[in-house]
C-alpha cells in the first residue's frame, strides 16, 4: 500500500482537485485505490456527489478500522472509493491531543486497509496542526501543490523547515506547480528556476477554467474531460509519480 | 476485512419497465435509463473446468477480462483484455493478480472460449437526491431457441457504503408486477452456458469406475478400459489444435494405463486378442514419444534459461526455434495418422472388442472369472511388493538402470491404485498414494534430467563444427552441466526418499486397504 497525502500550509492552491485527479487516475492503474477525505470542508467528497452516514463524525474516523471501513462509499466510478470528510473534522486536532500518539494515530487507523488499496490518497485542510503531522507519519509520498508565486514558495520552504526541525522525513515531500499561467514572467521564471530541482516533479499543471467546473461536473476532470488541458498534465504528472514510485 | 456487498439477481417477464422516479420510506430514488445494447458474453474455462469446478466465472465482455464468484456473483477481478482469442493462457493476461489467480487455477492448461452468446442489455443507474448513483439495474436478455423461453435475468449491482440503499430498491422490485422470483448469479451463468448449448464436463484424465467388488475381473477390467477408452476419444480430437501441453499428455497417460492394465491381467482376455492390442497400443504410444519429449522443453523453457548465466541464455535460442519447428512437423504428421483409416479402424476394433460379449472359456481366459476384489488386492500386493523388493536392492550409488526400472514399477502399482479405487477404503487410499506420489516425483525427475540430458548431448553431438555454433555449444554444454548437477542432487536424495516410503507405517496403510477385501 502505498499512502500519497496531497497538502499545503496555503489553501487554494488545488489540493483536492489534484487528489481527485489523481486518485481516479490510480484507480484506472493500480485498482483498487481510496481516497479519504480530511478537510471538514469535505470538498472531495463533495466532487464525488458523497454525504457522510448521519452518525459518522470524527470520533469514528479516530477509532478506526471497523469504523473506517463502514464509511467508506463507492464512487460513481469502478475501483475509486471514498471516505467521506464530516463537519465534525473541524475538531480533529482537539481530539487528536486526547489520544496516545496522535502523530501516529492516522498511520495505525489505516493499518487494516493495506490489504484492500494499494493507493490511499488523502485530501488535506490547509494548515500545520497535529492532524497534519499524523498525516506526515502514515504518508509515503506529501505532494505539495504550488502556485508559481512567492508566497507559495515561502509556505513550502516553511514544510520543509517544519519537517528538518521534528526530525521528519524530508525526502517524502515532492512539490509541483499548479494553475501555472505562461503568460506570466514570474511563473515562467519560478517554474523554470525550479524545474529539474530534486524535490520537484517536473511535471506543472497549466491553468484551466475546466478544473473550476469540476464543481459543476463533480466528477475528476480526467474521467469527463480527459482532453482538456489540466487533465492531459495530471495524467503525465500520475506518470511521472509512478515512474518514481517504481 | 471486506464489507462490499454482493449483487441480487432476480428473475423477471418479458414486459418490466422501470419508472422515472419512485419514493420509499425515508429515500427517494430516480432512474437514468440508458440506452438498450446487444453484448456478447464470452463464456471461457479449461478444458477439465477449473474454473467452474472452483467456482469461478472466466467471462469477457465489454473489452474486460472478468473473474466472477460464480456462488455469489462477486466480481473477483475485472481487467481490460481487448482480444477475443479462441484460448489464451494465464500469462496473456497483462494485470499480474489476475494472471496469478488464473494460473491458481490451472497451471498449464489453457482457458478455451467454449461459447460466444449474445445478450440485449438494458441499464439503469439509480440515482439519489444529489444525483449519486446508489446501485445500477442491469435486465439482461438471454436468448432461447423458443423465443418464448428467452431468459431475463436483474441484476442489481451494490454500490460500497449504500447497503441500505440497495435493500429499498430491491423491496421496491420485489413489488414489481413482473418480478417473477429471486435467482442467483449460479442459475444466471447456468442460463449463458445453456444458450451456448455449453455443458460444464466433469472430465478427468484419471479414469473413475465404480467397480463391484464381488464382479468377474474381466467385467471390471473392461469397464475400466472402456473408461479409459473415453480419455483417449476426448483427449484426439484436440490434439491438433495446439490449445495446450495436457490434451497430448492425458491421451498418453490413457494409453499407458490401457498397457498397463493388458500387460497386468494377461488370462483374463482371449491371448491372440491380448498381443494384438498389447502391440497396436506399444505403437501409438511411440508415436507420441517424441512431441511429448519436445513439449516438455518447450514448456521448460524459461526454466532452462534461467539455469544458464544472462549472458549465454541468448545462444540458447536457436535450440529453442529448432525444437518448435520440430515440433510443428511432428504434430502435422501425427495428426494425419489421428484421421487416417488405420487409426480410426483401430478405435473402431478397440471398442466393440470392449464392448461385446467375451469368451469365458477357462482353457482360453481362466483367470476372467476371478472376483474383482482378489484380483485388486493380490495384484496391489505383488505390485508393491515389486517396488520394496527392487527398491531395497538398489545399489548405493543408485545407478540410471536401477532408478529407471523402479519407476516403471512404481508407475504400474500406481496405475493399479487409481484402476480399483472405488474397491478399497477412500481415506486409506489417499494416504497411500500420497506416499507413493513422493517417491515418484523423486523417480520422475530423475529420469526426466537424464532423458533431457541425453537429448541435449544427441543434438550436441549432431550440431556442425563451425565457428558460428560456438556460442550455442558452449550454452548447450552449460545446460546438460547444470542438469548433471540438479540429477545428481535429485539421485542423492533417492535413498532418503525410498526409506520413507519402506517403513511401517506405509506397510500397515497398505495391509489396511487389504484387510477388508481379503
Amino acid at each position: 500500500m502505498k499512502t500519497i497525502a496531497l497538502y499545503s500550509i496555503k489553501g487554494g492552491v488545488g489540493k483536492t482537485a489534484s487528489a481527485v485527479n489523481l486518485a481516479y487516475l490510480s484507480s484506472l492503474t493500480q485498482p483498487p485505490t481510496l481516497v479519504c477525505d480530511l478537510d471538514p470542508q469535505g470538498a472531495s467528497s463533495f466532487y464525488f456527489r458523497i454525504v457522510p452516514n448521519k452518525k459518522y463524525s470524527s470520533r469514528k474516523f479516530l477509532k478506526g478500522d471497523k469504523k473506517i471501513y463502514n464509511n467508506i462509499k463507492g464512487t460513481d466510478f469502478d475501483n475509486l472509493d471514498l471516505l467521506p470528510a464530516d463537519f465534525s473534522y473541524r475538531n480533529l486536532d482537539i481530539e487528536l491531543l486526547e489520544e496516545k500518539k496522535p502523530q501516529k494515530k492516522l498511520k495505525k487507523n489505516i493499518e487494516e486497509l493495506n490489504t484492500e488499496y494499494p493507493f490511499i490518497f488523502f485530501d488535506c485542510p490547509p494548515n500545520l496542526t497535529l492532524l497534519s503531522e499524523s498525516v506526515f507519519t502514515a504518508s509515503d509520498i506529501i505532494l505539495v501543490p504550488l502556485i508559481p508565486t512567492t508566497l507559495s514558495l515561502r509556505t513550502f520552504e516553511q514544510l520543509f523547515e517544519f519537517f528538518k526541525e521534528n526530525k521528519l522525513d524530508t525526502s517524502k515531500i515532492r512539490g509541483f506547480f499548479t494553475m501555472f499561467e505562461r503568460r506570466k514572467v514570474m511563473h515562467r521564471e519560478i517554474v523554470e528556476e525550479y524545474s529539474g530541482k530534486k524535490r520537484f516533479l517536473n511535471r506543472t499543471v497549466p491553468y484551466n477554467s475546466e478544473v473550476e467546473k469540476m464543481g459543476i461536473y463533480r466528477a475528476p476532470l480526467n474521467a469527463v474531460r480527459p482532453n482538456s488541458p489540466a487533465a492531459i498534465a495530471y495524467q503525465e504528472l500520475w506518470e511521472e509519480l509512478m515512474g518514481e514510485i517504481d | 476485512m471486506n464489507t462490499s456487498l454482493d449483487p441480487l439477481f432476480f428473475s423477471v417477464s418479458d414486459t418490466f419497465d422501470l419508472p422515472t422516479h419512485f419514493k420509499h420510506p425515508g429515500i427517494s430514488f430516480s432512474f437514468h435509463a440508458e440506452p438498450v445494447k446487444k453484448e456478447t458474453l464470452h463464456c471461457y474455462d479449461t478444458f477439465d473446468w477449473k474454473g467452474w469446478n472452483k467456482n469461478n466465472t472466466i467471462l469477457l465482455y465489454r473489452r474486460r477480462l472478468n473473474i466472477i464468484d460464480l456462488k455469489n456473483g462477486r466480481e473477483i477481478f475485472s481487467v481490460s483484455f481487448r482480444k477475443i482469442p479462441q484460448s489464451f493462457f494465464p500469462n496473456d493476461v497483462d494485470n499480474k493478480a489476475t494472471a496469478s489467480k488464473l494460473f491458481n487455477l490451472s497451471k498449464l492448461r489453457a482457458f478455451i472460449c467454449y461459447g460466444s452468446i449474445e445478450t440485449e442489455v438494458r441499464s439503469w443507474k439509480v440515482l439519489d437526491e444529489n444525483q449519486k448513483t446508489i446501485t445500477s439495474v442491469e435486465l439482461r436478455s438471454i436468448p432461447s431457441s423458443n423465443e418464448a423461453q428467452k431468459k431475463l435475468f436483474v441484476k442489481l449491482s451494490p454500490v460500497r457504503g449504500y447497503g441500505k440503499e440497495l435493500q429499498a430498491v430491491a423491496g421496491e422490485l420485489k413489488k414489481h408486477p413482473e418480478y417473477v422470483g429471486k435467482t442467483t448469479f449460479t442459475d444466471f451463468y447456468k442460463a449463458v452456458l445453456a444458450a451456448g448449448g455449453i455443458v460444464p464436463d466433469n472430465y478427468s484424465s484419471k479414469p473413475f469406475v465404480k467397480l463391484k467388488p464381488s464382479n468377474t475381473i474381466q467385467d471390471s477390467a473392461r469397464k475400466l478400459l472402456l473408461s479409459t477408452f473415453g480419455v483417449i476419444q476426448a483427449n484426439e480430437q484436440w490434439i491438433p489444435k495446439t490449445i495446450d501441453t495436457e490434451f497430448l499428455h492425458d491421451y498418453r497417460v490413457a494409453i499407458r494405463r490401457t498397457r498397463s492394465i493388458l500387460a497386468q491381467l494377461k488370462r483374463i482376455f482371449p491371448p491372440e486378442k491380448l498381443s494384438r492390442y498389447s502391440q497396436a497400443f506399444r505403437e501409438l504410444g511411440k508415436r507420441t514419444n517424441n512431441l511429448r519429449d519436445q513439449d516438455v522443453y518447450l514448456l521448460q523453457a524459461e526454466r532452462f534459461r534461467a539455469l544458464l548465466p544472462v549472458t549465454m541464455r541468448e545462444s540458447l535460442d536457436p535450440f529453442f526455434t529448432d525444437l518448435g519447428n520440430r515440433h510443428k512437423k511432428e504434430l502435422r504428421a501425427f495428426s494425419r495418422y489421428l484421421v487416417s483409416e488405420k487409426y480410426r479402424l483401430l478405435m473402431q476394433e478397440w471398442k466393440s472388442f470392449l464392448s461385446n460379449d467375451m469368451s469365458s472359456d477357462p482353457a482360453i481366459t481362466p483367470d476372467a472369472r476371478k472376483k474383482t476384489s482378489d484380483v485388486a488386492v493380490s495384484s496391489i500386493q505383488k505390485a508393491w511388493k515389486k517396488v520394496i523388493r527392487h527398491g531395497r536392492e538398489i545399489s548405493r550409488i543408485a545407478t540410471d538402470t536401477e532408478l529407471h526400472a523402479l519407476r516403471i514399477d512404481c508407475k504400474k502399482l500406481r496405475y493399479l491404485l487409481e484402476f480399483y479405487a472405488s474397491v478399497f477404503p477412500a481415506n486409506i487410499l489417499r494416504m497411500v498414494v500420497c506416499q507413493l506420489k513422493e517417491l515418484q516425483e523423486n523417480l520422475g525427475a530423475f529420469v526426466d534430467l537424464s532423458v533431457q540430458q541425453d537429448y541435449l548431448n544427441d543434438y550436441l553431438s549432431n550440431l556442425q563444427c563451425t565457428a558460428e555454433n560456438t556460442p550455442f555449444a558452449a550454452s548447450i554444454g552449460g545446460l546438460v552441466t547444470a542438469l548433471y548437477h540438479e540429477r545428481e542432487q535429485v539421485r542423492m536424495n533417492f535413498h532418503k526418499t525410498f526409506d520413507k516410503f519402506d517403513r511401517p507405517e506405509t506397510e500397515a496403510l497398505f495391509n489396511g486397504l487389504f484387510k477388508k477385501n481379503r
